[in-house]
């Protein structure tokens, strides 16, 4: 090695940052070489001289920063705490929130499949077992077939024709059929009432236990509950002869009059 | 809740213990980064709040003081750089409280000889003014090297550049600094780099 090879390791070699080879190289340099000797023993003087100084007029830290800075950690921490704990509240309040709109989904959903099996049972005209116009002498009848008491409800305008036990879905149920008079024709409309005990409550009404109109294949579906009692009434009759059938019956809350979601109603049966 | 707390109590606890003994070589480099005791106070506090709130992405059994001295250099680029340059020549009162200080406080080395242990305060105080005329990206270097006397591979882990520039920078910051006190040297009635040569003359004087 001569003197410009050795210049660039100088500073590393004295730093102790050159490889072991590097440094024997250097110091048979120096070894041989006055200038090259003198240079680093400068170098290394200013170096030593530098960081002793230096590091001599560093002050501490003073203690009122210390103090301060562990307060600060220690605040922070509670900050951070409390951070967590929002941020875990926020995640707990979300997944509440997806299980209740999913549980809300699903009971509609439910709700849905009962309209649907009632409407396309009642369309079904399956023959009646009995035809009987009071409503004391069907329920007569239906006592004892099914698991719970069926009262017939009386609609003014509408006779009963005859009734049966039918399901909906899994439920065994009455069903009566009614003839109900139309405002716009002479011809009476038939009427589908289901009626069967849900004390699981697995149909959903919705809200206050008010009717709630469905609507498949055509027939609108108006469905309630008394106590365990779940009425499902199946017909072709228009909204507002629905509302004239209904609201005579006491106890119960009068179909709702802002109109609900109607899904795709065919417009043959609007009229 | 109990159980995450007292585990966050941990960290703390461990945290605490990794940075106590470093505050005192986090405020000297920031006292030089800064070149005033109420930035690198405030340098200092952040520094070790944001270790803190970053203190679970360190990798336990790693170097602590390195990433330490990386996020001071980093809070120090991002946040202070051009508040410093702003008030850069009005902290001379400042300065002359840090003189001040170290003037009236007799911690470390006091040497059995009070003459040295003035000769080389005074000395002492001439080579960190001479540091803090460094340009910052030499300044850095010097500071971490000299003062703190970190490898060259840990300042360019510190800095995020290649060994190669920090040894570049460190051999011109070096030979500024030299030319600054030299300098000084030369204008100063003793030389102030050599003790030995400035007590013998303070003995013929």
């Amino acid at each position: 090695m001569n003197c410009p090879d050795v210049d660039p390791l100088l500073m590393p070699y004295l730093d102790g940052e050159v490889v072991e080879a590097d440094r024997l190289e250097v110091e048979q340099h120096l070894a041989s070489c006055e200038p090259c000797a003198k240079r680093s023993e400068r170098s290394r003087h200013h170096r030593t001289l530098v960081r002793t100084l230096a590091k001599a007029g560093t002050p501490a830290a003073p203690e009122a920063l210390k103090a301060r800075v562990f307060t600060t950690i220690r605040s922070e921490q509670t900050r951070q705490r409390q951070r967590r704990f929002l941020r875990l509240s926020a995640a707990a309040a979300g997944v509440a929130l997806c299980a209740l709109a999913g549980h809300h989904q699903w009971r509609s959903f439910q709700r849905r499949l009962y309209v649907e099996d009632a409407a396309s049972r009642h369309a079904r005209q399956f023959p009646l077992e009995v035809r009987l116009p009071q409503p004391e002498a069907l329920e007569a009848w239906f006592d004892g077939k099914l698991g719970h008491r069926v009262a017939v409800p009386r609609f003014p305008n509408a006779t009963a024709e005859g009734a049966r036990v039918l399901n909906v879905r899994e439920k065994q149920a009455a069903y009566i059929r009614y003839d109900a008079p139309t405002r716009a024709s002479a011809q009476p409309r038939q009427v589908g009432l289901f009626v069967f005990g849900d004390n699981a409550n697995d149909v959903d009404v919705g809200a206050r236990g008010e009717p709630s109109l469905g609507n498949s294949n055509g027939y609108n579906v108006v469905t309630w509950r008394e106590g365990d009692i779940v009425y499902q009434l199946v017909t072709d009759l228009e909204e507002d002869d629905i509302r004239e059938l209904l609201p005579s019956e006491p106890g119960r809350a009068p179909l709702p009059t802002a109109r609900q979601p109607l899904e795709a109603q065919p417009a043959s049966f609007r009229r | 809740m109990l159980g995450f707390s007292t585990r966050s109590d941990k960290a703390r606890a461990e945290f605490e213990g990794l940075v106590a003994p470093w505050l005192d070589a986090l405020y000297g480099g920031a006292l030089r980064l800064t070149r005033n005791e109420r930035d690198a106070e405030d340098l200092v506090q952040d520094t070790v709040m944001r270790a803190y709130r970053f203190f679970d992405k360190f990798q336990r059994g790693t170097n602590f003081r390195a990433w330490l001295f990386k996020i001071l250099t980093n809070t120090f680029i991002n946040g202070y750089r051009r508040q410093v340059k702003e008030r850069s020549l009005g902290d001379e009162s400042e300065r002359q409280s840090v003189e001040a200080q170290f003037f009236s406080s007799d911690t470390t080395d006091q040497a059995q000889n009070p003459e040295d242990y003035l000769v080389q305060r005074v000395m002492s105080e001439d080579v960190l003014k001479a540091i803090d005329t460094l340009p910052i990206d030499f300044r850095m270097v010097v500071i971490l090297a000299d003062l703190q006397e970190f490898s060259y591979k840990e300042i360019a882990e510190i800095l995020d550049v290649p060994v190669g520039t920090v040894m570049s920078r460190l051999f011109r910051g070096r030979r500024q600094l030299e030319a600054v006190l030299r300098k000084d040297e030369h204008e100063a009635a003793a030389p102030l780099v050599d003790l030995n040569a400035y007590r013998e003359r303070k003995k013929l004087g």
